[in-house]
């Protein structure tokens, strides 16, 4: 298997390319939801992975600890170039909002102190939260056609999202059922 | 520079635990973060660490920049440096390890129906994460609004870069903050 496999375009793209991407996405993904900005700079507009490759990285990293974001950027930076494209996309994704942090807190420490800066906050995290609405429907459109996988996205959201229910119990008991599920279908695929 | 080796040793004992435990994401420890800065080590005032919150949520990159200004303050940029790889680095080798583990299978006809059948539950943590953080909002019914309205531009133009709507986000609520 190469490592182009789960890439659409099944280009695979140079150590350079990795590192510059992620510094560039650090840079400009305000307003948090970083999972979110990864698929939209990854999946869509540079299509290194295809949808699968994404979302099987996103559950994987949602059963382990750690800043989603972060493991998110490993995971895609290993699949696409190893151990060093993870270290790569560790780096890149993490050196400019740090430089930037620091360098804004040193100057202006009293930005904060401004309500137009906590509104215009809550502008920039509401739109971020339609970003990640927008590629959990697709993501789930996309990848999981068929009643039933409608059905374990619904299931996923209410248990989580609605009813609070601690993560880790729930996706334990969700994925056995679903992949059952996707196993006793994959003939009509 | 004894007191400044011992503040990077304590942050580092404070933040590596914390990385492995996060579990749900960065902001799962955020309440832990501020017990540690504020009322074990004394290295923010809670109106400070409450500034620092501000900040980390307004810097670009994933949410919780906080441990690098929490280092920062408390012992200056090798503080924020250690910090930094302390919260990140142990929780980021965690999962490359078993991404190692589960690629070394890829290929085998049941790891394609894992993939598969995860991919629906993996689409439904996305969505409900997003829920999680619009019901923690304290910006109210506007918020909704916007992201509501942002979700269905966005699939509507899938291209559609979100850095306008993000704008034009900000500045509603800039406007609607003013009246």
């Amino acid at each position: 298997m190469s490592r182009a496999e789960g890439s659409p375009t099944g280009a695979v793209p140079d150590l350079w390319a990795v590192l510059f991407a992620f510094l560039r996405l650090g840079c400009t993904s305000f307003g948090g939801g970083t999972a979110a900005w990864l698929h939209r700079e990854f999946v869509l507009r540079r299509r290194w992975l295809d949808d699968r490759t994404f979302l099987a990285a996103f559950a994987l990293n949602q059963t382990l600890p750690g800043s989603n974001g972060v493991k998110q950027a490993v995971l895609i930076g290993q699949h696409l170039r190893g151990t060093p494209g993870a270290a790569v996309a560790l780096f890149g994704l993490l050196a400019g909002p740090f430089v930037i942090v620091l360098g804004v807190a040193a100057l202006y420490a009293g930005l904060v102190q401004h309500k137009i800066v906590h509104d215009m906050l809550d502008g920039v995290a509401a739109a971020v939260i339609g970003l990640t609405f927008a590629t959990g429907l697709r993501g789930a459109a996309h990848d999981t056609p068929g009643a039933v996988a409608w059905v374990v996205v619904a299931v996923t959201v209410l248990c989580i999202g609605v009813l609070d229910w601690p993560l880790i119990p729930v996706v334990l008991c969700l994925i056995p059922v679903s992949v059952a599920l996707a196993w006793a279908t994959r003939g009509r695929r | 520079m004894r007191g400044i080796g011992d503040s990077l040793i304590a942050l580092a004992v404070v933040f590596v635990p914390l990385s492995l435990l996060s579990f749900g994401g960065g902001n799962a420890v955020i309440a832990d973060i501020a017990q540690q800065a504020i009322a074990v080590h004394g290295w923010t005032s809670e109106r400070e660490f409450a500034d620092l919150f501000a900040l980390s949520r307004a810097a670009p990159g994933p949410g919780s920049m906080l441990a690098a200004l929490i280092g920062w303050k408390a012992a200056g940029i090798a503080g924020a440096l250690v910090a930094t790889l302390a919260f990140y680095l142990p929780s980021a080798l965690l999962v490359l390890a078993a991404a190692r583990l589960w690629g070394r299978w890829r290929g085998s006809s049941w790891h394609s129906a894992i993939e598969r059948g995860i991919a629906p539950v993996a689409a439904g943590l996305f969505l409900a994460s997003g829920l999680v953080v619009l019901r923690a909002s304290p910006g109210g019914p506007a918020v909704w609004v916007a992201a509501i309205v942002t979700t269905a531009a966005l699939l509507r133009w899938p291209g559609m870069h979100p850095v306008p709507p993000l704008l034009a986000g900000a500045a509603l609520f800039a406007m609607a903050g003013a009246l």
